[in-house]
């Protein structure tokens, strides 16, 4: 290349430079103004993940309240729940964060580093708001070292979904309210049938979160703990730990009844075919299961041990971000109002998910909602059964995938559970150490 | 005509130089006025993001707390002592060194087979590219379902045929493969088109001279036609190379990595570090250390190529 060429092309991109330089600075200007007109008053933004019946009686609710609130202005946005912290990254950085996001109560610890996320402590200690009103699992999710970074949007949990007509046809009687995981082991292999290529029950192989907290239900009927009390130290390399595994291996790898799905996806429409006899699911699969005559039992339990039927919740939150004082009281405001349990109530009634709030489901609510979708009430009473959350610290992240690792090593019959849990609670205490 | 142009030049030529007025009136001014927004767009959303990124992995970052203090290499020095990384690196290059050929030869042989008179042809010709026109999650879809254990037809027909039934995507050592057919059988339209195309630009006359001087056809197959297409085949090992070494869909969409990181490639760990770690410093990292990868492979690619290439026809 000649230089006489170079000079040439060097001189595009610094002419473009310029140019752009120009846009940005115009373009920053607008930003300002924009930002400055929408600082004190506007409509407060939400980002939300709705569709279907949800989105319908959530865009309801939201006609009610301007409708009640003369002068307050609520527009939503529909984001996509899985990007929803990725987007509010970015705006985040670009300083025009929504003024209320829905995020998932899995990134709480992580959410709770974001410098513009509103302390909610006092706000929901007011007496009007009745915080111990909401769950447990869901107070324990939307506080992170004691400060409340949201107020709980979705709640759910796991319990067992079994097949009605494959139990009969295998002569067993359904599960009852006091069953063990001894019981449910021996089922899983009676309603497995090779030959007709029928499974006793299914286990999600991806290794991702959703892999590890239908372990983790077991860990904890089984009266154990992921992490010691202080959260310094790996505590599931216990008795209840090698309980928990052997549960699972014994299925997967000994008697053959476990069905693994290694997309995460296979196994609902396999339930609903009437290739499963029994999966540990939440309320959100009930819809998906028109094909069979289904119902729904608690988690089975280890007898001995102080676990009891207890269950695995996965709440998530409504987290206020800070665009001025102005902004903050209004949307908080709404998000109060929202989560009262009049609107509670509505929304379960329309959408069949669970209510977030306990005296909701007192009463006749469940049984309402029983009608709609069948087996629902169940999953209404199982909340009852959510008595701790997942450790609410930054590191779960990476503690997970090592749980993930863990677990499916033992389904594919890779490793003995003993001998991985000792190499996942090492892996553990070196992130936990690491800080 | 000349004169006119002559005069014309003239006319336009007083204008002291470098006034506003010529600078507006000039043709490098118009053309970058033209072409200004388009430039700002691709830089504020393309070059800007890189370099952003390429700051980014030299810090510690999670994007959710302001403080990204500098950490100097200590993000590359982690790429090389990460076992995951490692064997990130040896999916990516075992994918690479199976779907590049794999897509090529049987691109290449539908070409062939395709490039004559028969009947229906344009229908084949559909069907072949329609593979690239199927969205990568219905595909993904599809093969998690033919590659299922348990209810699988691939398993079906191996037990017709008295195969050993398989664990597929619930195998650590079979799971990378199905991948590679999932991802062959997407991008073999992709190919084909291709090669159709390049067959199609190869002279009739050459063909015949190679016949009459008594070339059988597989002869003529490989002294002329293959080497007529070798502008083709460099272009496409490029391309899908590229592809190749930034698998993500199919990974994200049937296995996610798994089973125990048995089909995690770089692309995919990368995504897991930077949004479900949050460790974005560390998959800025990765993303760099895979662009020179790729510039690297890519160079490599064009220099070996060259000797195997035939421009001229």
């Amino acid at each position: 290349m000649s230089k006489h060429r170079l000079r040439g092309t060097l001189a595009g991109p610094l002419t473009v430079l310029t140019v752009l330089s120009a846009v940005t600075l115009a373009a920053a200007g607008c930003g300002s103004d924009a930002g400055g007109s929408g600082g004190g008053s506007g409509p407060i933004q939400i980002w939300e993940g709705w569709t279907g019946a949800e989105a319908k009686a959530f865009a309801h609710l939201v006609a009610e309240y301007q409708a009640e609130h003369p002068g307050q202005k609520v527009s939503t946005l529909y984001v996509n729940n899985d990007n929803t912290l990725q987007k509010v990254l970015t705006a985040v950085r670009g300083g025009s964060p929504p003024d209320i996001a829905y995020l998932y109560g899995s990134w709480a610890p992580n959410v709770a580093q974001i410098p513009q996320v509103v302390n909610l402590t006092q706000v929901v200690s007011q007496s009007g708001v009745n915080w111990t009103d909401f769950w447990t699992g869901e107070r324990d999710v939307a506080t992170v070292n004691g400060k409340v970074i949201g107020v709980p949007a979705l709640v759910d949990n796991l319990a067992v979904v079994y097949n009605k007509t494959l139990f009969a046809k295998a002569g067993l009687a359904p599960p009852g309210p006091d069953w063990t995981w001894q019981q449910f082991e021996a089922d899983a292999q009676k309603l497995t049938n090779a030959a007709i290529k029928q499974y006793g029950t299914a286990y999600v192989t991806p290794g991702t979160e959703d892999t590890v907290w239908h372990w983790e239900a077991l860990l904890w009927e089984a009266g154990g703990q992921l992490l010691s009390a202080d959260g310094k130290q790996a505590a599931f390399d216990s008795p209840a730990g090698l309980a928990s595994l052997d549960t699972l291996r014994a299925m997967a790898v000994t008697d053959k009844s476990m069905y693994l799905d290694p997309t995460d996806s296979a196994y609902a429409n396999l339930f609903n075919s009437g290739k499963i006899g029994m999966l540990v699911t939440g309320p959100w699969d009930l819809s998906g299961f028109p094909n069979v005559h289904y119902g729904v039992q608690v988690m089975p339990s280890y007898p001995g041990t102080n676990g009891g039927h207890q269950t695995i919740s996965g709440p998530d939150n409504w987290v206020v971000f800070n665009n001025g004082s102005a902004r903050v009281s209004a949307a908080e405001q709404f998000i109060l109002w929202l989560t009262a349990p009049a609107q509670v109530r509505y929304f379960s009634l329309q959408t069949g998910d669970l209510p977030i709030r306990q005296s909701v489901a007192q009463g006749s609510l469940s049984n309402q909602m029983n009608t709609a979708l069948p087996g629902v009430a169940t999953f209404v009473a199982n909340l009852g059964n959510v008595r701790q959350a997942r450790p609410q610290i930054p590191q779960y992240p990476k503690i997970s995938q090592i749980l993930g690792t863990m677990v499916v090593s033992v389904l594919l019959g890779k490793s003995q559970p003993q001998a991985a849990l000792a190499s996942a609670a090492q892996q553990v205490n070196q992130v936990l150490a690491a800080g | 005509m000349p004169v006119r142009d002559a005069r014309a030049r003239q006319r336009r030529a007083p204008g002291r130089p470098g006034t506003l007025r010529t600078m507006v009136a000039s043709e490098h001014f118009s053309g970058w006025a033209f072409v200004t927004p388009g430039v700002a767009i691709i830089l504020l959303f393309g070059a800007v993001p890189i370099v952003w990124s390429a700051v980014m992995s030299f810090q510690r970052s999670n994007l959710l707390s302001p403080s990204t203090p500098f950490v100097g290499l200590a993000n590359y020095r982690q790429l090389a002592h990460d076992p995951i990384v490692a064997q990130a690196i040896q999916h990516t290059l075992i994918y690479t060194a199976l779907f590049v050929p794999g897509t090529m030869a049987i691109g290449l042989f539908l070409a062939v087979a395709m490039n004559r008179k028969i009947r229906f042809i344009s229908f084949y010709r559909t069907a072949a590219y329609a593979t690239m026109a199927i969205s990568t999650i219905s595909e993904a879809i599809v093969f998690i379902w033919l590659f299922d254990p348990s209810y699988g037809v691939v398993n079906y027909f191996f037990s017709l045929i008295g195969l050993p039934q398989q664990q597929f995507l619930n195998s650590p050592s079979q799971a990378l493969y199905v991948i590679v057919v999932m991802t062959i059988w997407g991008w073999t339209g992709f190919a084909v088109v291709i090669y159709l195309a390049a067959l199609q630009g190869i002279p009739q006359a050459l063909l015949e001279a190679a016949a009459i001087d008594g070339a059988g056809p597989w002869r003529t197959f490989r002294r002329i036609t293959l080497p007529l297409l070798s502008p083709a085949s460099l272009f496409l090992s490029v391309w899908l190379t590229i592809n190749a070494l930034q698998l993500f869909d199919e990974v994200y969409l049937s296995t996610q990595g798994g089973p125990l990181n048995a089909t995690t490639v770089l692309v995919y760990y990368l995504y897991d570090q930077a949004f479900q770690q949050f460790n974005f410093g560390f998959a800025s990292a990765i993303a760099y250390f895979l662009f020179l990868v790729i510039i690297v492979v890519t160079v490599i690619q064009f220099r070996v190529g060259r000797r195997f290439t035939h421009y001229r026809s």
